[in-house]
């Protein structure tokens, strides 16, 4: 029998994998968008100097190449170090870094936690004991490095006037509410569950849906539980769901460089969007279809601008 | 530390929200550094405070007259036109052009604030905070989260921030739009990879593709004339053809060279297609191209249609609709001549224009491949088709980078090879290659003229450029030392040009500008005379 707090924490997993899907999906069904890439492209092969195949000739029989090792590379020193924060703005890189690399290792942890439970119910014991010293490590330094992180974040957006200005309460509330979740799990570490073994009791109680029995929770780390539950849930509808915009800003505009040959993909997509109907209301637009707008031109223009 | 001006201020009911002053702006290199080596800023008329936006900066770019509104109800009227042109800039049909992208830079920055020293603007004026890349992002996403998002129309100012719609906030971001060159060295280094140049050219879309609003010089001066008379110039398809020949004289009269330039020849490998402001201001430069490719045997012609004698495309600064006109009469003619490619010269936003932005508004018969000069150039240098011989240009060369042909086309090696081969006292600038800074006249600041802008664009666009010219000179700013500031663009060329005649950089430091094929043509053994005057 699954208890309320069992249902609630696939719940909030399923919401959290659903709206971050859907995010996905909605950015990756939109139109195709006019070339706008962003130089140097690290799937360039002239990347080192931010070259492209415009530095060639005859670029419609050029046979493109493309340098994927280098694009995966840049990714990853983004992804995992934040590069460009750590090139440009050092003294906030010392807390986001962090808090970021102590996020993944809390992910890592979660999917030990994970991994181990299904080992344990696969009857594969022999590789539980590293499963437990990777997930004492993980769990340790993650938290630890998080909640410095989210600490020193929040300690920097409100005391410092240009992080301050640009943010809105839900900005300052984000950063509370992790901070929250973090300081009540490293608590509940700390006094409760040093070794993490109530975690991953509860985690083999979630994944045999409740056959194994679920440990009894003190009050600080069911309150814990509760709070990252909802954490799960909020983040997808938020800005922290951050890194979806990042897939799609680095990969479908700043190294997007597809070209518009006769007969591509590209192409079919353009011709598509070219029939959509446009509704602007400037005197030169004459609301047909952009094709149609851009065969036959009307160049009327406004003298005054009033309202 | 309180700063001057607050987010929220843009909608604040006063005269003007800041004033610049010279003591504030970016220290300038020797012999900038003394007081009273570069002009006084100064006030708006009081005629033009009347007439137009000045309640920004004191800074006019839109010099369409506007009538502020005089009643409640006059303002409400603009502030729904207003909203009403930003959900089209967020509507699959209207905006498919730029909706993913505009949207992931709207709905994605983490407020980090890494940009903000990359931008040269925001640097040059002292940091002042109204050109902090992301104050005109903040107010845009403030208002589409205020006005257009349920979480917005829910929890108010908790998840938007503080910012108030009038009409105040309207104009001001209208003229803000035009305070930003769309160089993207912002979002080079943003960890997110959000686009601050890209939200302010999708501002300048919403007022001119639903207000009908733009400066002059770019939309009824710029693209309307361009579709309508041939060319942004005004140049005519008869003022064309009597300027190449006046060209063709000029050629034999400094070279000896007869050449006969090819005009809508059919059949031609290259359409080459120049700005035409060339023509009128440095016609040195078509002259060069011409010595070159009939010296190195090129199969080329030029066009004398309308539009087909323009490479620019201001389009590819305000407005979508405007652009994709422009990119489609380029292939038109192109097609009609028959030839294989077409080839842009020394013109860095029709590089950007033609061979990357509208390349997604081209399809079946109307895609043609278009492409650089560069590669073709270095070509005929690497090839050795030309003789040349480099201590011909022996006196100190610097290079430009135009933002459009090199950041945003990645376009780099090509000319610096030709300039390592051609020019033994070549020197970068730093930063350079895709991390250039703009010449200040980028997204078309340096033709708008109107008013006070060029002195704005002069102070603060140009100058970090101007900072580094002086630097990648400064051992040998002596004005008896001849040097040349190579721009392969002519945009470029005229923000250059009106940057050294603002601070007198020729007179007190014996900088000269101009392209990259008069350097070509200067260094040809065979013509006797120096091809390029730098007196
Ligand atoms: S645009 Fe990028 S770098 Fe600038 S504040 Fe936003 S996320 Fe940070
Ligand atoms: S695009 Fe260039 S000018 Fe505009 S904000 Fe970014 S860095 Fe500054």
């Amino acid at each position: 029998m699954l208890s309320p707090l069992q249902i609630s924490s696939y719940l909030a997993f399923a919401i959290f994998v659903i709206v971050v899907l859907w995010k996905f999906v909605k950015y990756a069904t939109m139109p195709i968008h006019l070339r706008w890439e962003l130089y140097p492209v690290p799937h360039e092969p002239e990347h080192e100097h931010g070259g492209s195949f415009f530095e060639h000739q005859n670029i419609w029989q050029l046979e493109r190449k493309h340098d994927k090792l280098n694009e995966l590379k840049e990714m990853l020193e983004e992804m995992l170090f934040i590069k460009r924060m750590f090139q440009n703005k050092r003294d906030l890189w010392y807390v986001s870094w962090p808090f970021h690399a102590g996020v993944y290792l809390i992910l890592i942890w979660l999917a030990l936690l994970f991994i181990r439970a299904v080992l344990v119910v696969a009857g594969i014991q022999g590789l539980v004991p590293i499963a437990d010293v990777l997930i004492k490590i993980a769990g340790a330094i993650g938290v630890i490095a998080a909640t410095l992180g989210c600490l020193g974040l929040l300690i920097k957006r409100v005391g410092n006037w240009e992080l301050r200005e640009y943010s809105a309460g839900v900005e300052i509330f984000n950063l509370l509410f992790a901070l929250a979740v973090l300081l009540t799990g490293l608590f509940a570490w700390i006094k409760f569950d040093p070794n993490f073994d109530i975690a991953k009791e509860y985690m083999l109680s979630l994944v045999t849906f409740g056959s194994k029995p679920m440990p009894s929770l003190p009050n600080p780390i069911l309150i814990h539980l509760i709070l990252l539950e909802l954490l799960f849930i909020y983040i997808p509808f938020t800005k922290i769901a951050h890194y979806v915009g990042k897939y799609y800003t680095f990969h479908a505009v700043l190294w997007e460089d597809a070209i518009n040959k006769p007969g591509s993909e590209v192409e079919k997509k353009v011709k598509r969007c070219l029939q959509f109907r446009t509704s602007w209301s400037a005197p030169h637009i004459a609301g047909r279809t952009w094709a149609e707008e851009a065969k036959n031109p009307k160049l009327d223009v406004i003298e005054r601008w009033k309202p | 530390m309180t700063k001057e001006v607050r987010i929220k201020d843009i909608g604040k009911p006063s005269k003007q929200l800041i004033k610049l002053r010279l003591e504030d702006l970016m220290k300038l290199p020797p012999p900038y550094d003394k007081p009273g080596e570069e002009p006084e800023m100064t006030e708006p008329k009081e005629e033009w405070r009347e007439r137009y936006i000045t309640e920004l900066d004191g800074y006019i770019a839109i010099d369409v007259p506007f009538e502020k509104p005089k009643t409640k109800e006059e303002e409400q009227r603009l502030i729904q036109r207003f909203l009403e042109g930003l959900k089209k800039l967020l509507d699959k049909e209207n905006n498919w052009t730029f909706l993913q992208p505009l949207l992931l830079s709207l709905e994605f920055c983490a407020k980090c604030q890494t940009c903000n020293d990359a931008c040269p603007i925001y640097l040059a004026s002292g940091k002042k905070e109204i050109y902090r890349p992301t104050y005109r992002s903040e107010v845009l996403r403030r208002i589409w989260k205020r006005y257009l998002t349920p979480a917005g129309k829910v929890f108010g100012k908790f998840v938007s921030g503080d910012i108030e719609l009038n009409w105040y906030t309207i104009a001001r971001l209208a003229e803000l739009a035009y305070r930003c060159t769309l160089c993207r060295r912002c979002t080079q280094v943003c960890p997110i990879g959000v686009d601050n140049g890209l939200i302010a050219h999708e501002i300048r879309k919403l007022f001119s593709q639903e207000m009908g609003v733009a400066p002059k010089a770019l939309h009824e001066l710029g693209t309307v004339q361009h579709l309508k008379v041939g060319s942004s110039t005004a140049l005519t398809p008869e003022g064309f053809k009597d300027i190449i020949e006046f060209i063709e004289d000029d050629i034999k009269e400094r070279t000896g060279k007869n050449i006969k330039i090819p005009v809508d020849e059919k059949g031609a490998d290259i359409l080459l297609i120049h700005n035409a402001g060339e023509y009128l201001s440095w016609p040195e430069n078509p002259a060069a191209f011409a010595i070159i490719f009939e010296e190195a045997g090129i199969s080329w012609t030029l066009s004398s249609e309308l539009v087909g004698y323009d490479a620019v495309n201001y389009g590819v600064w305000y407005d979508d609709v405007q652009l994709a006109r422009i990119a489609m009469k380029h292939v038109e003619v192109a097609r009609k001549l028959d030839v294989n490619r077409i080839v842009v010269g020394e013109c860095g936003h029709a590089h950007k224009a033609l061979c990357v932005v509208a390349d997604r508004v081209l399809a079946d018969e109307y895609n043609i491949p278009r492409e650089s000069c560069m590669p073709v150039l270095w070509d005929i240098v690497r090839k050795k088709k030309l003789n040349l011989d480099p201590e011909k240009n022996n006196f100190p060369v610097t290079l430009h980078d135009p933002c459009n042909m090199v950041r945003l086309m990645g376009v780099v090696e090509p000319q610096r090879k030709i300039l390592r081969e051609i020019c033994p006292q070549f020197r970068e600038m730093e930063p350079h290659g895709v991390y250039n800074y703009c010449c200040g006249g980028g997204s078309g600041f340096a033709i708008m003229t109107s008013m006070n802008f060029p002195e704005w664009r002069n102070k603060v666009a140009t100058r970090m450029k101007f900072k580094q010219i002086l630097n990648a000179f400064k051992d040998c700013i002596d004005p008896s030392i001849k040097k040349y500031v190579c721009a392969p663009c002519s945009n470029c060329k005229g923000a250059i040009r009106d940057m050294l005649d603002h601070y007198q950089a020729t007179m007190k430091c014996g900088i000269y500008y101009g392209g990259l094929v008069e350097l070509m043509v200067n260094a040809m053994v065979d013509i006797e005379e120096p091809f390029i005057e730098m007196f």
